[in-house]
């Protein structure tokens, strides 16, 4: 169960830069899609942060503790940022910030996993 | 699917050096930003003596990053200097570094934004300066080229007669003496 909300992140994170690029190329501006994919980007990532804050209660210590809650900070700021400073493009770059959004969650997935391996990809 | 057309805008050229392409220039230095800090951040604070040269590197990566972020999205004329010069400190700090992390590997018992070029970020702190500074030439361009057009058609009499910029009185002749020349 662990496993598949960082595995869902990492889905969804690449199928948003997907998406996204395929806006951009066919020169759209962010539209409704989008915004509703990030949306749900950053309710995964709350949710994770979620699970992991309640491992750290039951007792579970990271050997990176310092890194770990740097990542629980500033993970679910990313798509709120990206969201915000895409959708005020009115040009074919908005997209291509969402792209970036999406790419850099799922990379966190897996720096995410190097911190803490109980976290299970 | 749902998304708008893009607006004309596009067609010609953004007004700032935060819209356009720039929007996506400044997201990635932004998040090169926050993740070199606080990779920087945390380690200086942590585990300082197990690889001081890399880490203060990372720190140095780091606040670069930030002065090009903020003068990104600033883009008056004195900021977009500051940030070719931080693209060009960027530029050859990857280079630098890169190369030295290759030669000295016990400098680096653990890695930087910059090690190896960067092969740690998708080689991108390699070709983000780079993009960035063609980012950024073209308001240099720009500014070579407008003192020319905005004083096209001077009236003479007008322009000297007008005290309040003298030198900017001065450089329409000059500008026609040299096109007459041509």
């Amino acid at each position: 169960m662990n496993g598949a909300v960082p595995t869902t992140i990492i889905v969804v994170g690449l199928a948003l830069a997907a998406y996204a690029l395929l806006t951009t190329a066919r020169n759209r501006r962010v539209g409704l899609g989008l915004l509703v994919v990030i949306g749900v980007l950053e309710i995964l990532l709350l949710v994770l942060v979620g699970l992991i804050v309640a491992r750290l209660a039951g007792g579970g210590r990271p050997t990176g503790m310092v890194m770990l809650v740097g990542y629980l900070i500033a993970m679910p700021l990313v798509p709120v940022i990206a969201g915000f400073w895409g959708a005020m493009e009115r040009s074919r770059w908005g997209p291509a910030v969402y792209a970036v959004a999406g790419l850099a969650a799922a990379i966190l997935m897996v720096r995410l996993h190097e911190i803490w391996a109980v976290i299970h990809v | 699917m749902s998304e708008p057309e893009a607006s004309s805008e596009t067609v010609t050229p953004p007004e700032s050096t935060k819209t356009g392409p720039g929007r996506l220039l400044v997201a990635v230095y932004g998040l090169f930003a926050l993740s070199a800090c606080a990779r920087a951040g945390t380690q200086i604070a942590t585990e300082f003596s197990r690889a001081p040269v890399a880490y203060v590197l990372s720190a140095i990566a780091g606040v670069v990053y930030i002065v090009a972020t903020v003068t990104l999205v600033n883009g008056s004329r004195t900021a977009r200097r500051i940030a070719a010069l931080s693209c060009s400190v960027e530029l050859a700090g990857v280079l630098a570094v890169g190369t030295w992390s290759v030669l000295d590997k016990a400098s680096f018992p653990d890695a930087t934004v910059w090690s190896t070029y960067g092969v740690g970020y998708g080689f991108v702190p390699l070709v983000l300066p780079v993009f960035g500074l063609l980012w950024l030439r073209r308001w240099s361009k720009r500014d070579r080229t407008s003192p020319a057009i905005v004083p096209a058609a001077p009236v003479a009499g007008e322009v000297v007669g007008d005290g309040e910029d003298g030198s900017r009185a001065g450089t329409p002749s000059v500008d026609s003496r040299r096109t007459s020349g041509l």
